[in-house]
């Protein structure tokens, strides 16, 4: 009975979603004929299931391709010369990090030394210095100044 | 010479065995990545990388699972691998090329259709679709479905591969080919190829 109703309802909805396992013969005898049958009526599952295959039939055509006839020789030649190549690029892995490690750490402590040189000198000089220049007229008074003119 | 012997031979440094190894399974080790990074020359790289592991690790292998089980997990984890790496590479030119303004970009795209100049445009589009709609699959998906299709592998070497239970594969599969079928629809409709 539920076969049957699915079978009728699959002779109008369309059965986008069940092609591709009736394509790789997933789908019970029931609803494989009911798909099928549906085939026959719909034009665009019938199009949408070409276009499956045609998409699916790709693996088909690019698995198991011709390797190269010099996979071994090439192999065999990366063999001979990963020891060193991996010494070297173990090398590397370790010191490169470690060099700029250090550098970050260098250029922390740069900045906070002269971030503190630049405060520090600051806190030193006194706030009047640079006022003193405008107080000239404590050494020279500007009555002085006339007197000489005249 | 049987697997043990073989893999002895391998143990002990022979290279005579290693080659009769590398010779036996290099076509499948190339097809399985083939089917992860759908492209012959980083597959054939890709197969020489799982090979060299195989001799620098040979001491490891108890001998538990056969050796090509080893050599398919090997070989999928790898090509995960390079996939992560090219998606990191990418996000990373991306990045560049919104500084350059993508001149790099057109010349690695005529490279990649450069590969196979014999394939037809429709075969050419129909494969990068569905290229496109693998690698949109989950990781495990991608894995079962590949091992599935590619190497024609039954679901319980597959599970042995992946060391999950034989239930799980089977979901895989279904999930995967209900993701690529929807995916597949989306372009139908849209018609894109």
């Amino acid at each position: 009975m539920v076969s049957y109703i699915k079978s009728n309802k699959m002779k109008t909805k369309c059965v986008h979603k069940d092609l591709i396992f009736y394509l790789d013969n997933e789908l019970s005898v029931e609803m494989r004929a009911a798909v099928e049958k549906h085939l026959e009526i719909c034009a665009d599952c019938r199009s949408f299931l070409v276009f499956l295959q045609e998409g699916m039939q790709m693996i088909e055509k690019e698995k198991k391709p011709e390797v190269s006839p010099f996979f071994y020789t090439r192999l065999s030649a990366r063999m001979d010369e990963k020891p060193e190549h991996q010494a070297q690029s173990q090398w590397v892995r370790l010191a490169q990090p470690a060099f700029f490690s250090i550098l970050l750490v260098l250029g922390i402590y740069g900045g906070l030394k002269l971030g503190s040189n630049a405060s520090s000198s600051k806190e030193i000089r006194p706030a009047t210095s640079s006022i003193q220049m405008l107080n000239d007229f404590e050494d020279e008074p500007i009555e002085s100044f006339l007197l000489d003119k005249l | 010479m049987d697997e043990a012997q073989l893999i002895k031979g391998i143990q002990q440094g022979d290279r005579k065995s290693f080659q009769i190894l590398v010779e036996t399974y290099q076509r499948m080790v190339v097809n399985t990545c083939l089917g992860i990074v759908h492209n012959q020359a980083d597959a054939e790289d890709m197969a020489q990388d799982v090979f060299l592991e195989i001799f620098r690790t040979a001491e490891n292998f108890r001998g538990d699972s056969k050796i090509s089980t080893w050599l398919y997990r090997i070989a999928t984890n790898r090509s995960l691998n390079l996939i992560r790496n090219n998606k990191r590479k990418r996000f990373f030119q991306s990045i560049e090329e919104t500084f350059t303004g993508g001149r790099n970009r057109t010349s690695e795209i005529s490279e990649s259709r450069g590969d196979q100049p014999d394939q037809n445009i429709a075969d050419q589009q129909r494969s990068d679709l569905l290229h496109r709609a693998m690698d949109r699959l989950p990781e495990k998906q991608r894995i079962a479905f590949t091992l599935n299709k590619y190497e024609e592998l039954p679901y319980q070497q597959i599970a042995e591969v992946m060391e999950i239970s034989l239930a799980s594969v089977e979901s895989l599969i279904h999930r995967a080919k209900k993701n690529l079928q929807e995916q597949l629809l989306d372009c139908y409709k849209k018609k894109c190829v």
